[in-house]
């Protein structure tokens, strides 16, 4: 899983990393000052936590399928309970609700401290299928040597 | 009145409309890098086509979270910028519909205030690169308006 995470440009430039992927799929995102939006006030863009819940729900997709698969979001709500505060790693979780045959439906927790969440996140996915997904999907993503930079 | 500097600078870059301050004290979205594409007739952010905004390289495709990140800095900024006073809006959520994949190429957004209450806003965010009629992803988004000094 971190090989895919490192195979995403975004996520590498900012250091992302899978820490656990059972009994559901965490990642750290490290602190550093490009995570802000608001500077003044030292807060946490909301925006940081839209990418990282897209990210860490589309991961929890590719791992709950039988195979890889191309599967696109189709919509992604985010719901920001507080906001994330400077100086602090970010950590996130998501989980597979419910897979069908055409639709991953996820959720996801974002947190500095575990007691208190930043925001919830509700993704759901299409599954193109494997007639759709190109030869050599999941080899690209879980490639065996790191990415180029 | 109050002396507070951050209220000053908010009231200053407001009556200018000068964007590009607040998008200096937003660390993020200069990563992202975005900015102000248009402000006649209609008001347009842009998101450069950054190397680093990239999600799926296979296609390759922009991050779909940092498409959502930009649509989100738009809607917020748009709410600060049409205000009659000053204010700092505080995203309460967020919800887009991914239309279409988004290629390596620039995004516009173009926004518009659904719901403009006492404490509360709705906007609506249209995302498009070279076709507005054939949009990548739409957004709304809730946010709580607090004064500077709230």
């Amino acid at each position: 899983m971190n090989r895919f995470v490192g195979v995403i440009p975004h996520t590498r430039a900012l250091g992302l990393e899978v820490t656990a992927v059972s009994p559901r799929l965490r990642m750290r995102l490290p602190w550093q000052e490009t995570l802000l939006g608001d500077a003044r006030r030292g807060l946490v863009h909301g925006g940081v936590l839209t990418l990282l819940l897209d990210t860490l729900c589309g991961s929890a997709v590719l791992r709950g399928l039988p195979a890889p698969e191309v599967c696109p979001t189709l919509d992604l709500r985010v719901d920001h309970f507080r906001p994330g505060v400077a100086g602090h790693d970010l950590w996130g979780e998501a989980w597979v609700v419910r897979l069908t045959e055409s639709v991953v439906f996820t959720e996801g927790l974002i947190w500095q401290a575990p007691e208190r969440p930043l925001a919830r996140g509700i993704g759901n996915f299409a599954r193109l299928g494997a007639r759709n997904t190109p030869p050599g999907f999941a080899e690209a993503l879980f490639a065996d040597s790191e990415p180029t930079p | 009145m109050t002396h507070d500097p951050r209220q000053t600078w908010l009231a200053e870059t407001h009556a200018r409309g000068d964007i590009a301050a607040w998008l200096e004290a937003i660390p993020y979205a200069r990563h992202l890098g975005i900015e102000v594409a248009e402000r006649r007739p209609r008001f347009l952010y842009r998101l450069a086509p950054r190397p680093e905004n990239i999600g799926n390289p296979l296609l390759p495709a922009l991050h779909g979270g940092v498409v959502g990140a930009f649509m989100e800095t738009a809607g917020l900024l748009e709410l600060m910028r049409v205000g009659e006073s000053p204010r700092l809006p505080k995203i309460v959520d967020f919800a887009i519909d991914y239309l279409r994949s988004a290629r390596v190429v620039p995004t516009l957004a173009h926004c518009e205030i659904t719901r403009e209450g006492r404490r509360l806003a709705n906007v609506s965010v249209t995302a498009w690169q070279e076709d507005e009629a054939r949009p990548v992803a739409r957004a709304r988004l809730h946010a709580l308006l607090v004064s500077p000094d709230g």
